[in-house]
């Protein structure tokens, strides 16, 4: 066993190594982060989670505070996507929190498993199109404001959009909310594709709003994480501070980077935890 | 400077703030070698007995003057969770500014997700 100083050093060493994975595939540090923890460094699942809920906060929050400044966010939509995604948040950790009083942890393994293999697939048809279809309105454009634009600084125009099919874009948050409380990440990659594919909206205006709302919502599961004793002091210290650093050097890293081969090796990395959570959960020894 | 630039300071002043604290927290107690009545091998161990339903959020203000190195750490935590509750509120106020009746009434509504979330539902859960 790692002595304290050893064991803090290492878990800021991991969730930093996470959190540059994480901004630099844009599914945050927490998909990545609860398959080293709970595979490979014998911490228990329900405490990995709960680090990795806080560690989405400080990186949503940290951030958002930048990205405002660009005004690519749009509050609007991502407020309006908020009543969905909190309620989701609700239904999720209230869920985790039966399924751990009932020592069902492997079903976690399991469902954290599909959802990294998930990923693969939205990480290989990612970002074929800059800037969406144009579409019609529908009447939740006109009703909810569904519109805004922004200035694209590497198409080096001002970029003005539409947003439609606002119910299917609730429905969609409702989901990642609840996989959010389930698991402890920000559901990051099912935000993107509520707003990218349901609502038409452009993908630098889906990933900064859904950086957006990800704070949020891990902040209305994490009471109840923290009422049921998920959030160990230790741990969820060095692992919010890990994560900020790691998205930090991430972001830094991002502009330099935008080769393919980077996306096939974090795609294998995905494969290769995915498959590894859901033989834990099934009970091979992992 | 416009109010998205008081939310954008809001959110960094909130993490900056919180991450202090952690430091200062983690400082402590590998300085005292414990915290709150454990030793630092039962804090720091993989499977450690100690967690977030042992601390009470009111408790760890009040006892801050008392130096526990996890109060700070748990201090932390909580000012980090609130950061985006804050958001949510003065989003409600942009909103209102703005004479935007239906995204007030909706930041509203998520602000009240919020506080059912953090101070209805434990009451509810009766923890």
């Amino acid at each position: 066993m790692l002595q304290p100083l050893e064991f803090f050093i290492a878990i800021i060493l991991v969730s930093a190594l996470s959190g540059i994975l994480g901004s630099l595939t844009g599914l945050g540090g927490a998909t990545f982060l609860v398959p080293i923890y709970t595979l490979y460094m014998g911490i228990p699942i329900v405490y990995a989670s709960g680090a990795s809920l806080i560690s989405t906060i400080a990186t949503s929050s940290g951030a958002a505070s930048a990205y405002i400044k660009d005004r690519i966010t749009n509050i609007r939509i991502g407020m309006g996507l908020e009543i969905a995604t909190t309620s989701g948040s609700i239904a999720g950790s209230l869920t985790v929190a039966y399924i751990y009083s009932h020592h069902l942890q492997f079903i976690i393994y399991i469902i954290f498993g599909i959802v990294l293999l998930s990923q693969v697939y939205v990480q290989l048809i990612k970002s074929k199109f800059e800037l969406p279809k144009p579409v019609k309105p529908d009447w939740t454009t006109k009703v909810f404001g569904l519109y805004g634009k922004y200035y694209d600084a590497a198409l080096h125009k001002q970029v003005e959009y539409i947003g439609i099919r606002w119910w299917l874009g609730e429905i969609i948050m409702f989901f990642a909310g609840f996989i959010s409380g389930l698991l402890g990440i920000g559901s990051g990659a099912l935000k993107v594709l509520g707003m990218d594919w349901a609502m038409n909206l452009p993908m630098k205006v889906s990933t900064t709003t859904s950086n957006f709302m990800i704070g949020v919502t891990a902040a209305t599961g994490s009471s109840i994480y923290w009422l049921f004793g998920y959030i160990q002091p230790f741990l969820a210290a060095g692992t919010a501070v890990g994560v900020l650093i790691g998205a930090y050097i991430g972001t830094k890293i991002l502009v330099r980077i935008t080769n393919k081969t980077i996306r096939y090796i974090f795609t294998a990395i995905l494969i290769f935890l995915g498959i590894q959570m859901v033989l834990r959960g099934l009970g091979f020894g992992f | 400077m416009d109010f998205n630039d008081i939310i954008g300071y809001a959110l960094r002043i909130g993490v900056i703030i919180s991450a202090v604290l952690i430091i200062i927290g983690v400082i402590l107690l590998f300085t005292f070698q414990g915290s709150n009545g454990f030793s630092i091998e039962q804090i720091a161990s993989p499977n450690s007995i100690v967690n977030s339903s042992i601390f009470i959020p009111s408790e760890i203000v009040s006892g801050l003057p008392d130096l526990r190195p996890l109060d700070y750490v748990y201090l932390g935590l909580m000012i980090l969770i609130a950061t985006p509750v804050v958001r949510v509120f003065l989003g409600i106020i942009q909103f209102a500014s703005e004479r935007n009746k239906l995204y007030t009434i909706i930041t509203i509504i998520v602000f009240f997700n919020l506080m059912f979330a953090i101070f209805l539902l434990p009451l509810i859960l009766g923890k």
